[in-house]
């Protein structure tokens, strides 16, 4: 029997938001699948597209990049340079046969915990239908 | 499908009940419980939180007594929707057989006939007798009729008149004639989710088979039918105040002719309370020449229900002395108003009965809005 | 180098769900990991003391704990390190609980993500630099925004310890919502006459300078020193000259609907707010001064001209700025939007008024001078609605208001000791008389003769020349129609109008109610996330007026340990840059949010380069110019490229 395909999901979270809002699912025992694993970064603006090239070459099946809600940057717009950022790598990572799909941004305050567990079941199940990071041609 | 929305409303329905705070606030509201003090939706919802299964449908003919006014549903400050709770133990009921007579002879006729009024199919478009009707194959605007003012001679006159309208307006309109079916709001409420189903699949092939830019109702029925139990279907829909009201504005229409009375408009539950239209009825009324428009007290969200929704056409639950009806009829006499305005066939009939039940012919009349612009637009 | 880590099991909190001792054994196969342990609660002294003799007799250098969140318990375990002599920033935390444990339930799976957690954690440990903490002088000054009974609290208390305060108030006295109160729930104080006398402290306090009718703009800096641009609108009177003699407003002859009052009475377009206002100075309205607006009226002018001359025409908007060492934000709240429960026709009728409405009704300096009368009658019945847009979802409000259920209780007893012959009715949903006191008030009312009725009512609606209040009376199952004369919706606490505004303008964060959200909800309740800004009274979430002079006082205190400290220590996690691989193009320059690197000429040999240099002082360490670098020569300290990249490698391998 082929082993089910259990996919290998990171993370980075902004210390201010989505970091504390990931605490919070926890303190409110909100479940979600153990795919993800997070990063703690202070701002998502500090993301590097290099990171999450490595965290593709590095076996992840998705990746996650989650902040504060635009307008609500502890460092006044690191979410935007951020997002800017993804948007731009996306195209690459579909150039060089990655489905973009893999690479997800979500907005998650430190209030909201209930949706941090949403966002990573959402995730989790997006991965799981698009299977495995295997080629780079998909 | 029928399988899967039944348990929608079984499974999932029992679980979004749970934030009920047994305010009252749902009850309080309610029209029927005026008159029937059985029918307490605060304690049926709570007496379904403490029984598992279906069985706590049983035995509770008041679930009938329902008119799906919506007003427990808009009031609940957890956002619980009451009403939907009653209408699916009502589809318990009728999935188990424990049905009145009367609900059964208007199912039958559905299944066989496509409307719930037991007429001839061959009679539908016997309205357009001597009008200037087109077929929608050739028109972008479907006209959807409703079974009630097709059939019955009293609202015959309310398409009659949406036809002049729409055709003095130019509006490029047709109507699917022979081929439309009951729209099921009713139906679905009457807890028949398979019949519903039956007629919401006929009714969206028979929308896709033309190239429908727009659907005009003459129902709320119709128009809360189509705007919130068809998913899917991504034509805009509207009803007819909406459509006349737009015309009104854009200038494609005028009134001409006086219309001297003292009139105050009825909301309708299922253009008001569960669609929030309405201001456009009422900016109608308020163009047409002479008329003198006032509001009743209870107006807009705090309109008084009259008992016709809900498939309570069909249903006779109390006393004909004891409908709410006879409120809004006494209510429009304190107020001195000669003319009670509305924009739904039941509606209509329904207060007109409630006129002739408390003999005020000679003082008070109820129209459809439709009625009065046909005596203005000439 | 010598890595130990420790495994907390967190009474059952970790253990229950993660295979401790199967992460101890796979920490202990780690590289370069000297030792592992695990113990029941890591953060207790015994566990600390654990750490601390590890990296004593094993010189350890660098140390992980797999425990709870590093917003939790990080500091307590630097502390560890310090008094054990090893920097403290030689720290990695892996979040097993919150982020694991807590989250999961196949334990299994569970333990296998400890364990990626853990390895990155012990992959990036080896790769950390001990850092130095800077400290800087501190500001000995705070700024209180709003100046309610809270804002008014808080500046007294740091005022009274010594310091300067900037109070802000937006409108042109201070007072808040408390000032417009008639009696105060249990005890039955006049509102004014308690809160009078600490307006007046406010007043005449030589270390509070008070800025009234004036709102904030702008904030920079951090803990220890913020600048704060303060814009002042023009009240059109010299503050200095006014002594609120009144003159001018008896020749003013424009009238226009008295705010004070709720618009339930009019005052002149030249006013005080109320007699005693502080600062007891004018101010004059310039949406309806003749004046201003078409310059044809010079009434008042004239008359004040024969006395103090306080009148300026020629005021303009001006801004100030001050500095400061912290924040207290005490921006209060707003009154719910009752209209938007059109059922209970608030728009259609005189006779239905919220809560503070019947304040202002029932106050001897309010418009019928204290009488009850509405409609030029005295009611015979009052009816009262209780939580309106409180615990309701539809309209975004889930939460209860927590005073609408005693001042309620508290203006029914008004009502009876006004009106001794009129029937009274509450319709409640639940009474929550939780306060000291409420629970015996709520019983005093009751024995006076105030109906309680269990029910939310549906609607209101006339009958003839009187209203109709609809319920479900739930305790006795049956629909009953309470005829009225006047009803008083209880209407519920939303957060101030400019909450959002002031969020973005100090980057707080709010919770889903809307209000500013604390720090932590059981031990940091009166800090925001931000370091040196604090929060009093409704700005946090509906409170009665102890609740938020305790809060208050609270965010006084914690506002001056570090005025009294004089230093702050600033966070080490400042970029810094590799100047041999930098090339100088400037792109983090440009992408620094706060103007913190600038372009240095360096010499190297006979040329001179151009090379980024960073400002620690005013660098926040958001990292964002090392994610636009190059070459790589600018970095994070702790978040470097490598060591999160170690991190990555980590959760990438499969354990067993």
């Amino acid at each position: 029997m082929l082993k089910k395909f259990d996919p290998n999901i990171m993370a980075f979270l902004c210390n201010w938001c989505s970091y504390a809002g990931a605490d919070l699912t926890g303190t409110s025992h909100f479940h979600y699948p153990p795919n993800l694993k997070a990063i703690r970064v202070m701002c998502t603006g500090r993301i590097n597209p290099l990171m999450v090239a490595a965290a593709f070459r590095h076996g992840a099946d998705g990746v996650l990049i989650s902040g504060c809600h635009p307008g609500e940057c502890h460092y006044m717009e690191g979410n935007y340079l951020a997002r800017r950022k993804i948007f731009v790598f996306r195209n690459l990572l579909e150039f060089v046969g990655i489905n973009p799909e893999r690479l997800q941004m979500s907005w998650v305050s430190a209030s909201e915990g209930k949706k941090f567990s949403n966002v990573v079941k959402e995730i989790t199940e997006k991965i799981k239908k698009l299977g495995p990071l295997t080629t780079f041609d998909e | 499908m029928p399988e899967e929305e039944w348990k929608r409303l079984v499974t999932i329905g029992r679980e979004r009940l749970f934030p009920c705070i047994q305010c009252g606030k749902c009850t309080g509201g309610c029209p029927i419980a005026l008159v029937c003090k059985t029918f307490n939706v605060r304690r049926i919802l709570n007496e379904v939180l403490y029984t598992e299964g279906e069985e706590v449908a049983h035995n509770k003919d008041y679930l009938w007594n329902c008119s799906a006014c919506g007003t427990c549903m808009s009031r609940c400050p957890k956002g619980v929707d009451p009403m939907e709770m009653v209408l699916t133990l009502r589809s318990v009921l009728v999935e188990d057989g424990e049905i009145p007579a009367k609900v059964r002879d208007v199912l039958k006729s559905i299944d066989v006939r496509k409307n719930p009024w037991g007429m001839g199919k061959d009679s539908r478009t016997d309205w357009t007798r001597g009008l200037e009707v087109k077929n929608i194959a050739d028109a972008e605007v479907l006209y959807y009729v409703c079974c009630t003012p097709a059939f019955d001679q009293r609202l015959q006159k309310v398409p009659r008149a949406i036809v002049k309208a729409f055709n003095k307006g130019g509006v490029n309109f047709g109507i699917l004639g022979l081929e439309e079916v009951c729209c099921g709001n009713e139906i679905k409420r009457l807890g028949d989710l398979w019949n519903f189903e039956a007629l919401r699949e006929k009714n969206l092939e028979n929308f896709k088979k033309y190239p429908i830019k727009q659907i005009v109702v003459t129902s709320p029925h119709c128009y809360n039918s189509f705007i919130h139990d068809y998913p899917g279907l991504d034509v805009e829909v509207k009803h007819y105040t909406q459509k006349i009201d737009e015309l009104l504005t854009e200038g494609r229409l005028a009134f001409t002719g006086e219309f001297t009375k003292k009139v105050a408009f009825h909301d309708p539950c299922f253009l008001g309370k569960h669609n929030q239209v309405f201001d456009e009825p009422r900016r109608i009324l308020q163009r047409v020449p002479g008329l003198n428009y006032v509001e009743f007290d209870r107006c807009r969200e705090r309109s008084l229900c009259c008992e016709g929704g809900g498939g309570r056409m069909w249903i006779e639950a109390f006393d004909a002395k004891d409908r709410t009806a006879n409120l809004r009829v006494r209510e429009a006499i304190d107020l001195g108003v000669e003319v009670i305005a509305t924009s739904c066939p039941f509606c209509l009939l329904t207060l007109e009965d409630a006129i002739k039940i408390g003999r005020y012919e000679e003082r008070l009349k109820v129209m459809d809005i439709m009625e009065i612009i046909d005596l203005v637009l000439n | 180098m010598k890595l130990g880590v420790y495994i907390c099991h967190c009474g059952v909190n970790i253990k229950a769900n993660v295979n401790v001792a199967k992460l101890t054994k796979f920490a202990e196969q780690l590289p370069r990991v000297r030792v592992a342990r695990d113990y029941l609660y890591m953060c207790s002294e015994p566990g600390q003391q654990l750490i601390k003799k590890d990296i004593e007799e094993h010189g350890l250098d660098r140390v992980v704990v797999a425990a709870c969140s590093p917003r939790m318990h990080e500091i307590t375990f630097r502390k560890a390190l310090r008094s054990a002599g090893l920097n403290p920033h030689c720290l990695e935390i892996a979040n097993i609980r919150e982020q694991c444990s807590w989250v999961h339930e196949d334990r299994m799976k569970a333990t296998q993500k400890a364990q990626k957690l853990l390895a990155a954690a012990v992959s990036k440990a080896a790769l950390l630099e001990p850092l130095e903490e800077k400290e800087v002088e501190v500001t000995p000054a705070a700024l209180v925004v709003g100046g309610g009974i809270a804002g008014i609290q808080a500046a007294l208390d740091i005022a009274d310890t010594g310091y300067k305060v900037y109070l802000v108030e937006k409108e042109p006295s201070i007072g808040g919502h408390m000032i417009q109160l008639d009696k105060t729930f249990p005890t039955l104080d006049c509102s004014a006459c308690i809160l009078t006398p600490k307006m007046a402290d406010v007043g005449n306090h030589p270390n509070i300078e008070l800025f009234s009718y004036s709102e904030v703009v702008a904030v920079k800096g951090f803990v220890g020193n913020f600048e704060v641009t303060i814009k002042k609108k023009p009240r059109y009177i010299d503050e200095t000259k006014c002594n609120a003699c009144g003159q001018c407003a008896q020749y003013c002859s424009i009238e226009v609907p008295d705010s004070f009052n709720l618009n339930l009475s009019k005052r002149k377009c030249i006013y005080i707010p109320f007699p005693q206002s502080v600062p007891a100075c004018y101010v004059i309205d310039p949406d309806h001064c003749r004046y201003l607006l078409t310059r044809d009226c010079t009434q008042c002018l004239e008359v004040c001209k024969q006395g103090t001359n306080a009148i300026d025409f020629t005021q303009k908007e001006e801004l100030v700025e001050v500095k400061v060492g912290t924040i207290v934000i005490a921006t209060g709240y707003d009154l719910f939007d009752v209209t938007t429960k059109p059922e209970y026709g608030y728009h259609l009728y005189d006779n239905v008024i919220t809560g503070l409405e019947f304040e202002r009704l029932s106050n001897a300096s309010g418009p019928t001078t204290g009488e009850i009368i509405i409609n030029g009658k005295k009611p015979k019945d009052v009816v009262f609605i209780q939580c309106v847009g409180s615990r309701d979802k539809t309209v975004g409000n889930e939460y209860c208001s927590r005073v609408c259920c005693m001042y309620t209780a508290k203006q029914a007893h008004l009502v009876r000791e006004k009106l001794p012959q009129a029937t009274i009715t509450v319709f409640y949903m639940d009474v929550r008389a939780f306060g000291k006191g409420f629970e015996e008030f709520y019983d005093r009312v009751k024995q006076e003769g105030v109906k309680y009725r269990r029910g939310n009512p549906s609607e209101v609606y006339r009958r003839g020349d009187r209203l109709v209040v609809k319920a479900e009376d739930t305790l006795q199952g049956e629909l009953v129609e309470v005829e009225a004369d006047l009803v008083v919706l209880a209407s519920g606490i939303i957060p101030n109008k400019q909450t959002a505004q002031i969020a973005s303008l100090l980057k707080l964060s709010q919770s889903p109610d809307r209000f500013l959200l604390e720090a932590h909800p059981k031990l940091r309740p009166v800090d925001s996330a931000s370091d040196g800004i604090f929060l009093a009274g409704c700005c946090q979430g509906p409170k009665d007026i102890p609740d938020s002079v305790a809060q208050a006082s609270a965010a006084a205190a914690k506002s001056l340990i570090p005025l009294s400290t004089g230093k702050v220590i600033i966070q080490a996690l400042t970029s810094f840059v590799q100047e041999s691989d930098c090339r100088g193009c400037g792109f983090c320059v440009e992408a620094c949010p706060f103007d913190a690197i600038e372009l240095r000429e360096v010499k190297r040999g006979r040329r001179v380069l151009e090379v980024a240099s960073v400002n620690e002082v005013l660098c926040k360490g958001c990292g964002v110019c090392a994610s636009v670098c190059l070459s790589g020569a600018i970095q994070q300290k702790s978040f470097a490229d490598r060591q999160i990249l170690s991190m990555v490698a980590a959760l990438g391998e499969e354990y067993a």
